[in-house]
């Protein structure tokens, strides 16, 4: 046994020991642990890990294969998404211990913390002494075996697995119920606990989902076809989109849930324009080679950056509201013109990862297919705090998307309508998010960029905290962003405009006096290179495309991606859609709409008379609205409006 | 936002050395504030003789204009200054007194910036580490019975010395509050204390808890109970550790959103955000630690 002493040096260093150690197959023994955090985070070899004393948080976190022993106490996150392995911890374990842990066996023999078992997926938590308040909470799979008693709402909202308690249960959570316990149950527990040694001889109670809330009562309705351009419409007050909306919520008594973007005018690109003569843009058609547009996002605290052929990035959009044919389209374009793909919610597809060169990997709440395995081949790691379609809501995958191939790589039950945590176990203000992004950075070496997605709402805070927990670059996403499903009125109402986000982000960083430490990626209803020289001259560092490069892979935008029913093959995982998908032609075709932006990109920055994307200026820009001056500060110009009319069609 | 740090010795009187293990505690968890950092510490203290400190030269004033005015002020309420320094962006006065503390503060918030005054009481905090802190206010020696102590990361409100913590209820003698957390119905309660006759200084949601719970003390309520009122009163995630002369305290939200964990043995009783600060008193020993459930409250007295 290797012994790791870490009053004499620090965590990181002794991580990278561990791992190396485990790599060789030998056992390592840590002493003077005093409760520092991420003790054995990132392990994926099956060996003895032996903590001598207490650890902090995120022991154990982030882990495969190995057995882990501590002597006493851990802090919250204990065994955080633990695969395969074990660990046993002599004394109590703080909140959420077992979080989203998907296989891993945990035993603590005292007591253990609030929200314990929060998003489990599969897997034994087993506590020997008290579980405090909402034991189970959301927890989609596994069980949890407590031999003393329950606190308050045991089982709140739990989707999946088993909770079993010996002692009292103060209350049940929602949705939850106590059933009896089956005699191949009592003896695959005491199974368990005969391989751990622990004596105890009494009965349990049982507690599963009570299956009153897993599904919506009533089922989303068909909408008429509405075209886009009415569906916005013209009328804000009586049109067919309201009308639609007051009959559909007469038949199913709630709030809708809908795919697609918004559907509200709102100040956007469109009331912004360049104040310079444009009239000969696009006329070079060599512009691309005569403008610097190569651009790096990620690498101001030494990771790798992503390496980006222009300042342009996919928007995240996960496997699972889309098809797994469509994100391979995806990836396949975002390769060929040398940018960067994103995986949204709900894991990493072996096509996601096989077709992108350069792959980021998003970390959500509920942890669906979240893995180390996953990260160490991403190229990049992006804690998801919201999104600018619906800030503040967790994600949406109605039943007939929650196909079995998809419940697997989620690690939830199959069909039942998925409405993801809105926010992280982990995650409950800016110093545990800190704690948070060191354990993913342990976890992948420091050798890849970790973002934040940010929805656009509190963006003058938000901003400010990503800079504070030293995540690398932000993705900011407006309201105008799109989603696979989500309460319609949380779309239209919720969150601030692109056009407003980026200047408040801005704002916020010049404020504290540090403007330029934090890159940006600006995201939320950009339609082509236009929009993107637009963010750019504002002050983001990048733009990203989502819906406009699923128009270009064939989206008919129908606005029902929730229904699972795509016919383009796009927002579906019923394999008849699917096969409609051409995933070569659309790959192509989304590959061509990315080189259109960048010769737009070119073009302009040409014709604004520079040579490089950076030297871009918001002095190369004024508001043809008064609104959209007020929520940029761009003076307002209407004067420009007719070159803004034309732009479209002269650089294209 | 923030890191907390609370520590009591059972013995000893005023003579541990409580500032010496508050930076060792703050250090220990110093990544969850990076921006500011402050003590609020108590010794015995004496009957009339008021311990005040301001913050000077902080905007764009000039110090010694500040200082001039603070003690035309003091004058002028018949305060008697015996010592009065200069300490790093604060000014420190040992004085006699032994009228309405609550008026004089009051008097004294409305041309200066105060930070603490108490008989037994002295709040030390400003911008920058404990360690930092510690070499500009000389924490180290800090002799006493108990303190509190808070690490901030600035997010809401601007990075400056007057957000730091800890808060001192104004006007109420040696109350001090730390706070881990965010109270969402800030503007309610604040409006319900300032029609009762209490002055804000800030808009921080922890000077509110500081006035809250000095309302209560006021009202011959003991702090145990004050605490358990504040569980159901205050809305929102915090845990939240308040010290008086002779008691220190805390209280935890319903939903135990905010971490806390606290060690106690026949010396003392600490309590902090993180377990790896309190292990920061004891190296290399495993502790043994509970954490308070949802809702919890609870007080000690030396």
């Amino acid at each position: 046994m290797v012994q790791i002493d870490l009053a004499e040096i620090p965590v990181r260093r002794a991580n990278e020991l561990i791992r190396e150690h485990g790599a060789k197959g030998e056992d390592v023994e840590v002493l003077n642990p005093d409760a520092r955090h991420h003790v054995g985070v990132g392990l994926i070899s099956p060996i003895t890990v032996r903590v001598r004393g207490s650890a902090g948080y995120f022991c154990a976190g982030l882990s495969d294969a190995a057995r882990f022993l501590v002597d006493s106490n851990t802090g919250w996150g204990l065994g955080d998404n633990m695969y395969s392995g074990s660990v046993v911890v002599g004394g109590n374990a703080g909140a959420i211990a077992g979080l989203a842990i998907r296989g891993a066996e945990i035993v603590i023999k005292g007591n253990m913390g609030s929200r314990s078992g929060q998003v489990m997926k599969k897997g034994t938590l087993c506590c020997c002494g008290n579980a405090n308040f909402m034991a189970g909470y959301m927890m989609y799979g596994g069980r949890i075996i407590i031999l003393g008693d329950s606190g308050e709402r045991l089982g709140e909202n739990m989707a999946g697995g088993e909770i079993f308690v010996a002692g009292e249960i103060q209350s049940l959570g929602a949705d939850a119920q106590v059933v009896d316990i089956a005699a191949d149950e009592l003896d695959n527990i005491r199974e368990f606990l005969d391989r751990y040694d622990i004596s105890f001889k009494g009965t349990f109670k049982k507690v599963v989902n009570a299956g009153k809330q897993l599904r919506y009562a009533t089922r989303e309705q068909q909408v008429r076809s509405i075209p886009f351009y009415h569906f916005s419409g013209d009328c804000d007050y009586w049109n067919p989109k309201i009308q639609e909306d007051i009959y559909i919520k007469s038949q199913i008594g709630r709030y809708r849930v809908r795919g697609y973007g918004g559907a509200r005018a709102l100040p956007h690109f469109s009331d912004i324009a360049f104040r310079k003569d444009l009239s000969r843009a696009g006329e070079d058609a060599e512009a691309v080679s005569k403008v610097a547009m190569h651009t790096q996002i990620g690498g101001k605290s030494g990771a790798k950056p992503l390496d980006l052929t222009m300042p342009v990035l996919i928007a995240p959009m996960s496997y699972g509201a889309l098809s797994a044919s469509t994100k391979a389209a995806i990836g396949m374009a975002s390769t060929l013109s040398g940018i960067a793909e994103n995986t949204g919610e709900g894991g990493m597809s072996e096509a996601q990862r096989s077709n992108a060169k350069q792959l980021v990997f998003q970390c959500l709440g509920g942890r669906l297919g979240w893995n180390i395995h996953d990260m160490n081949r991403a190229d990049g790691l992006e804690v998801y705090i919201s999104q600018g379609a619906k800030p503040g809501f967790g994600g949406q995958l109605l039943a007939k998307k929650v196909t079995k191939e998809l419940a697997e790589i989620r690690g939830i039950p199959q069909g039942i309508d998925l409405r993801s945590p809105s926010r992280h176990p982990d995650i409950l203000g800016p110093d545990d998010l800190i704690i948070k992004v060191e354990e993913l950075r342990e976890a992948t070496g420091y050798r890849i960029p970790v973002s934040v997605k940010l929805g656009a709402g509190r963006v003058h805070d938000d901003v400010k905290i990503a800079l504070k927990d030293t995540f690398d670059f932000i993705e900011l996403d407006g309201m105008q962003g799109s989603t696979g499903a989500g309460g319609a009125e949380v779309m239209e109402y919720v969150g601030i405009p692109t056009i407003a986000a980026i200047r408040a982000a801005l704002d916020a960083l010049e404020e504290i006096g540090r403007s330029g430490e934090i890159q940006i990626v600006l995201m939320g209803g950009l339609r082509d290179g236009i929009d993107a020289v637009k963010a750019l001259c504002m002050g983001a560092d990048a733009a990203a495309f989502g819906t406009a490069t699923i128009i270009a892979g064939g989206c008919i935008a129908c606005m029902q991606c929730h229904v699972g029913q795509c016919v383009t093959g796009i927002a579906t995982q019923d394999p008849e859609h699917e096969k409609r998908y051409n995933v070569p032609v659309e790959a192509q075709n989304i590959h061509r709409f990315l080189e259109s932006v960048r010769f737009q990109i070119a073009a302009l920055t040409q014709a604004l008379g520079y040579d490089d994307v950076k030297k871009l200026s918001r002095d190369d820009l004024v508001a043809l609205t008064p609104e959209a001056a007020v929520m940029t500060g761009l003076p307002f110009d209407p004067s420009y409006r007719d070159q803004e009319r034309e732009i479209r069609s002269r650089v294209r | 936002m923030c890191g907390v740090a609370g520590i009591m010795f059972k013995n000893g009187g005023g003579s541990n050395e409580t500032g010496r293990a508050l930076i060792e505690m703050l250090d220990g968890c110093q990544h969850r504030g990076p921006d500011s950092t402050g003590f609020a510490l108590y010794d015995a203290g004496e009957d009339d003789r008021l311990h005040m400190r301001f913050f000077v030269g902080t905007g764009d004033e000039d110090p010694k204009a500040q200082i001039a005015r603070i003690k035309e002020i003091l004058a002028e309420h018949g305060v008697r200054v015996i010592k009065e320094e200069r300490q790093a962006n604060h000014f420190r006065a040992v004085a006699d007194f032994s009228g309405d503390i609550q008026k004089l503060s009051y008097a004294l918030e409305h041309a200066a910036k105060v930070v603490s005054i108490g008989r037994s009481l002295e709040i030390l905090k400003d911008v920058g580490s404990a360690h930092d802190i510690d070499k500009q206010y000389d924490v180290r020696h800090f002799k006493g019975s108990h303190g509190l102590g808070h690490v901030r990361m600035a997010t809401e409100s601007e990075v400056n010395p007057e957000a730091a913590h800890p808060f001192w209820a104004t006007g109420f003698e040696d109350l001090a509050i730390v706070h881990n957390g965010q109270i969402t119905n800030y503007f309610k309660m604040r409006r319900r204390l300032e029609r009762r006759g209490f002055e804000f200084h800030t808009d921080n949601d922890s000077e509110l808890i500081a006035v809250y719970l000095a309302d209560k003390l006021q009202q011959d309520v003991s702090l145990k109970e004050a605490l358990r009122m504040s569980v159901d009163d205050l809305d929102g995630t915090f845990s939240f550790l308040v010290s008086t002369k002779d008691e220190i305290g805390y209280a935890k939200d319903r939903l135990a959103a905010k971490p806390m964990i606290m060690y106690e043995d026949d010396d003392i009783i600490a309590l902090a955000s993180e377990e790896v600060s309190l292990n920061r008193l004891f190296p290399g020993k495993a502790l043994n630690t509970s954490e308070p459930p949802p809702g919890a409250y609870d007080t000690w007295s030396r």
